[in-house]
């Protein structure tokens, strides 16, 4: 079975300073039974990968130059909605910069996948993202990062096995 | 998704379970109670309880209050609540024991120690079980691990309610003819649902997360997992309900304790091979002394285990009913709480003193805070030493054989709750590393939650 896609757009809107997060849920409302949705944008959306994941749809990224990305959501056959609970996308839905670091720790000790995050990012400026691998959602990072005046968001990848953060340093500081 | 604060009280938790173990020993060795007395003695009594109360339970309610956020992600309910609910468990612990020493007669007093025994503890649990519970309530649905924790907490509350029965029954409050039964016939459920459900069923939930994340090793979530915690539980509730169900209606309680014995060993079986499944399978090849130990006790409840089948089927279980609760209390329960004990320690005190500064300046590592080679002699003794004292129990060999063991284990814990401190106090960080700027050194019995 072929899924037929519905485009979305989401580069100007995401260019101009905007938040496609709404737009991509109207769309996603608009969609056919059995339809799926292309979306291109800026950056890889992956706090989007969980949302939509919950809502029962696999997706793949490629990178299509440029910076841009292009999504297929494709409506999962079985689709069952995740057992595991879903984390809350941050409050924050505007689009972050692309990452300028990104660390694979998924086959680091607890707790040195912390240690290098932390690291990493007192060497970074306010508003850089950092994006790291790891093996399970890091609890006791979080309060740290929130301590520290970071933002985050994180989620497991489809796989459910490799979860996936990204950091804006200070964001929460200047959100505040 | 806010992440896991550390647990102010934890601390006092371990420290007092660990006492609670070495005064235990203490008694074993000063001869008190079971073996030089008989297993229902009021002696014995006591030393039960101080092991499964003082030590046990308050080690595994310090971790749950830890580790139950973890599990859930999800912050504990609340985080002042564990030192009154420490307070009345204390206490409750202290009039079950003087109760027991009454009954023996070695006090001698008209206060009501078991009455005030089951108001104590009963409201202790019943805060430890609103605490977790609420805690796992607003986490739902529950992972696999926590759902085994959930099971637990159904066999504490089962086990509390029974020993609350006894305690007014003993102390001559209560009189209903049932009650009488209860208590004439309670007493190997209350032992199965402690020892078995609230304990043991508990620390496997708990196990399948802590050596996953510690041996680097993938979240079992399949088939047999699923298995061990609904064949495993339909094991406890056909042994807990089906056992009560029996007293009520004078049916033998044989029957519901044997069809939950036999469901209980499939449960055993599915939890064993996924155990293997994660040492086998985990990444990382050198693996640290509490996963070491965590192993030698894993391999000590299965021993248990085939001893106590070949004992049935010799039909000497009877018999031997103690050797079989020492080894479960001692070489498995007890040796899988003090290496992750070991672990837990190190761990949390590290992130309560270096946290806050990581990426900020030099800090130490996590092993940097322990002495492997040290603490490994200590618990290789441990272990030598229950062994020694259960072949004494299992043999009939002189008592002085099963002394020197408890003495052995004695001296064993002690070495490891020095260890223990020391990790605590920083004592073997180098000291030039010890306190980088910007830190304080952690206290002993509490931890700092830092606001954030």
């Amino acid at each position: 079975m072929t899924t037929s896609f519905m485009d979305v757009d989401v580069r100007p809107t995401l260019r101009a300073g905007g938040e496609p997060f709404g737009e991509i849920m109207a769309a996603i409302a608009k969609l056919q039974p059995g339809q799926g949705l292309r979306l291109l944008a800026t950056f890889e959306p992956v706090p989007l990968f969980h949302v939509l994941g919950s809502k029962g749809f696999s997706h793949k990224a490629k990178e299509i130059g440029g910076g841009d990305w292009e999504v297929l959501f494709s409506p999962a056959a079985a689709a069952t909605p995740a057992d595991a609970t879903p984390a809350k996308p941050a409050s924050d839905t505007s689009a972050w910069p692309s990452p300028v670091q990104e660390m694979d720790n998924r086959d680091l000790d607890p707790p040195e996948p912390m240690v290098r995050i932390l690291a990493a990012t007192e060497a970074m400026a306010n508003g850089e993202v950092l994006s790291a691998l790891l093996c399970r959602e890091p609890m006791f990072l979080l309060p740290e990062l929130a301590k520290r005046g970071h933002a985050w968001r994180g989620a497991f990848e489809p796989d459910g096995k490799t979860y996936k953060i990204l950091i804006r340093v200070g964001a929460a500081k200047e959100a505040a | 998704m806010v992440g896991v604060a550390l647990s102010r009280w934890t601390m006092s938790y371990f420290a007092t379970a660990v006492l609670a173990l070495i005064a235990a020993e203490g008694l074993m060795l000063a001869g008190i109670g079971y073996p030089h007395a008989a297993m229902a003695a009021p002696a014995s009594l006591l030393l039960v309880h101080l092991v499964a109360i003082g030590w046990l339970s308050l080690l595994m309610c310090g971790a749950l209050f830890q580790f139950v956020p973890v599990l859930v992600n999800r912050p504990l309910h609340s985080n002042t609540l564990p030192l009154p609910t420490l307070i009345l468990l204390i206490a409750g612990l202290a009039a079950l024991l003087l109760g027991f020493a009454q009954m023996g007669g070695t006090i001698q007093t008209p206060f009501g120690f078991f009455p005030a025994a089951a108001i104590l503890l009963g409201s202790g649990f019943v805060l430890v079980l609103w605490n977790l519970g609420r805690t796992l309530w607003a986490a739902r649905p529950l992972p696999l691990p926590a759902r085994f924790v959930v099971v637990g907490l159904c066999s504490l509350a089962a086990t509390v309610f029974l020993g609350i029965i006894f305690a007014l029954v003993l102390g001559g409050v209560a009189t209903k003819p049932h009650l009488l039964d209860v208590t004439a016939l309670g007493l190997p459920i209350h032992v199965i649902a402690g020892l078995g459900g609230w304990l043991t069923f508990t620390a496997f939930g708990v196990s399948y997360r802590l050596l996953a994340m510690f041996m680097l090793a993938p979240e079992l979530e399949g088939r047999t997992t699923r298995g061990a915690l609904y064949v495993g539980s339909t094991a406890l509730a056909v042994a807990i309900v089906g056992g009560m169900a029996a007293i009520c209606t004078s049916t033998n309680v044989i029957w519901p304790i044997g069809a939950g014995g036999i469901l209980g060993l499939l449960a055993l079986a599915l939890y064993g091979g996924d155990i293997q499944h994660l040492y086998r399978a985990r990444k990382r090849r050198v693996i640290e002394l509490n996963s070491r130990m965590a192993g030698v006790a894993l391999a000590n409840l299965a021993a248990t285990i085939l001893l106590g089948i070949a004992l049935l089927l010799a039909g000497r279980f009877n018999g031997h009913v103690g050797v079989i609760v020492f080894l479960v209390a001692f070489a498995w329960l007890s040796g899988f709480g003090l290496a992750k004990l070991y672990k837990i320690v190190a761990f949390l005190t590290w992130l309560e003193c270096y946290g806050p500064v990581l990426g900020k300046t030099a800090t130490p590592r996590v092993q940097d805070l322990v002495t492997e080679p040290r603490a490994q002699k200590w618990f290789a003794l441990y272990f030598v030493a229950v062994w020694i004292a259960a072949l004494a129990l299992l043999f009939a060999m002189p008592l002085l054989l099963f002394q020197v063991g408890v003495g052995a284990m004695g001296l064993a814990t002690i070495g490891i709750g020095i260890q223990l401190m020391r990790t605590r106090r920083l004592a073997n960080v180098a000291p030039a590393l010890r306190l980088p700027k910007g830190t304080q050194p952690p206290h002993l019995l509490h931890s700092s939650v830092q606001p954030s």
